[in-house]
């Protein structure tokens, strides 16, 4: 039947209806998975890999019967077996692989000792002398195709055993810093929540002291209860960004809504106005003529903005200037605060993010600040799904770039 | 005659923090420790003004509290002031304007209380009389 469709093909007769219906079916399965995996989501891993199994075993046998109608052994194609080892490799585990390597090393055998033996017909490939019954050729092709085979099965296996381990490896170490952080928050809430009563109340009632008798008390214990009142701020402020840090992600979900970004800028430098006038800033706000709207926690945002302003204000060396310019990028909203103050030293830039790190400069700058205000921005932007980035020449200023995307 | 301020709160030194700014003021000053406490006060004493805070022994007490004086014939037209920190418990930061609908009080007032703040928010919905 087969020879009724052999076709002359460049001097050599191959049975090309045969050979395209194997390429058509080989086709028609491979485009049909593809679409199949495009169309049906994946759900179950171990299904899915079912599902892979099953494709390269059909492979692997239309393979073979193209083979035997196109030469078996003398037909280079037959290398296509080893790509499949390889798939296999990068696909399965151990015992997985050295079965699928062992279907194919004895289809290809079986195929080639069919052929050698008279059991198949052979189909020439080429005009020159048939090679299919030497032996000595067809053991000696054998012998290099399981070499080769075995060799890219136990590669392909090793690579991928070592790339699973540092995988795993790093899926550990991702879980242990995730419960640092987790450890680290968790701490700060405690914290927050068990100091903030007792700071608060003690510096309402030294306020309430200072209020209702202030007036009739010698200057000096006055005065004492005035820097009292000034350090409980201290730590109300302290315990108030710790609050801040542990609290972003419930922001997220409460109070998200169209945020007009002008809107927060121009209130943030507003607010900073009288200090900005005393220390004799430049203060300008680029904004865009158009409103830019953000989808967000406004909390969050103005936490964000606010602290990167009021620090802007803070480390700025007198007279400097401010500039806050606000960038509608389509994707993505950009803010970047700049000022012309004390600026920060390259080795401290991996480290203002930390929490309760303040540079010596910073220090030296203000007494006031808690090291909390850049890792709540870097936390907020975090949870946000943006991010902050940092440029700075120590003496001439920074310029604090917050990215918002819309998403 | 002396206008009189419920203060319904657990934290006893607030309680006389409180006490001490408001009789500064030349206003009287009660007080309860829990809610239920405070609600029997409202109506027994009626009193012109009510201090409140949010988290007492339960989480929404203050809240609970405010419902109760909302319904109470004697007691619907008490203003309110919510003391709260509760934006640190919950990271939810409360607006008079916009939370009106499901919380009944006039204001809010954030811990630390300042005493000028205090004092102005109380002459706001209840000018001194002395």
């Amino acid at each position: 039947m087969i020879s009724l469709l052999a076709v002359e093909f460049g001097g050599v007769a191959l049975p090309m209806a045969a050979i395209l219906a194997t390429v058509g079916l080989l086709l028609a399965l491979n485009t049909a998975y593809t679409l199949r995996n495009r169309r049906v989501p994946a759900v179950d891993i171990r299904a899915e890999l079912l599902v892979v199994k099953l494709q390269m075993v059909l492979d692997l046998l239309l393979l073979t019967v193209l083979l035997s109608f196109s030469g078996g052994i003398e037909n280079p194609f037959h290398t296509i077996y080893i790509i499949h080892v390889l798939l296999a490799g990068l696909l399965f585990k151990g015992s997985e692989i050295r079965r699928m390597a062992l279907l194919a090393g004895l289809l290809f055998t079986a195929e080639v000792l069919g052929e050698a033996l008279g059991l198949v017909p052979h189909h020439h490939l080429s005009s020159g002398p048939e090679m299919s019954h030497d032996w000595r050729f067809v053991s000696s092709g054998l012998a290099a195709f399981w070499l080769v085979l075995v060799g890219c099965a136990y590669l392909s296996a090793s690579i991928m055993r070592h790339n699973r381990t540092i995988k795993d490896e790093l899926v550990v170490r991702q879980g242990q810093l995730v419960a640092a952080d987790k450890a680290k928050i968790d701490f700060f809430r405690y914290v927050s929540h068990e100091v903030k009563t007792p700071v608060v109340t003690a510096q309402s009632a030294v306020e309430a002291v200072l209020a209702v008798a202030g007036a009739d008390m010698a200057e000096k214990p006055r005065d004492l209860l005035r820097r009292t009142v000034e350090r409980l701020r201290q730590a109300t402020e302290i315990v108030q960004g710790l609050s801040d840090l542990t609290r972003g992600p419930l922001h997220q979900g409460q109070d998200v809504r169209d945020v007009n970004l002008n809107r927060i800028v121009a209130a943030l430098l507003d607010g900073q106005q009288s200090l900005i006038e005393s220390r004799g800033l430049r203060a300008e706000a680029r904004l865009p003529a158009e409103d830019v709207l953000l989808r967000a926690s406004e909390t969050m945002v103005e936490k964000v903005l606010g602290n990167l302003i009021s620090n802007a204000v803070r480390y700025n060396r007198d007279g400097g200037r401010l500039i806050v310019e606000l960038r509608d990028l389509g994707d993505a909203v950009r803010v970047a605060v700049t000022d012309e103050g004390i600026g920060i030293r390259p080795e401290d830039l991996g480290r203002i993010f930390d929490e309760f790190y303040r540079t010596p400069e910073a220090k030296a700058a203000s007494s006031l600040g808690t090291g909390l205000g850049l890792p709540i921005v870097k936390r907020f932007l975090e949870q946000m799904g943006g991010e902050i980035a940092v440029e700075s020449e120590p003496g001439r200023g920074s310029t604090f770039t917050a990215t918002l995307r819309r998403t | 005659m002396k206008r009189t301020i419920l203060v319904i709160d657990d934290d006893i030194d607030l309680v006389e923090i409180i006490r001490l700014t408001l009789e500064s003021e030349g206003y009287g000053v009660i007080d309860a420790q829990n809610g239920a406490r405070g609600l029997d006060l409202a109506r027994e004493k009626k009193p012109d003004l009510i201090l409140l805070d949010v988290m007492m022994g339960e989480i929404d007490e203050g809240f609970q509290v405010a419902y109760e004086l909302r319904k109470g014939d004697n007691t619907r037209d008490i203003p309110i002031i919510m003391l709260t920190a509760v934006a640190d418990q919950t990271g939810y930061a409360f607006d008079p304007e916009k939370d009106s609908d499901f919380l009944p009080v006039d204001e809010y007032l954030e811990k630390p209380v300042s005493p000028r703040r205090l004092v102005d928010l109380v002459r706001k919905h209840l000018p001194p009389t002395i």
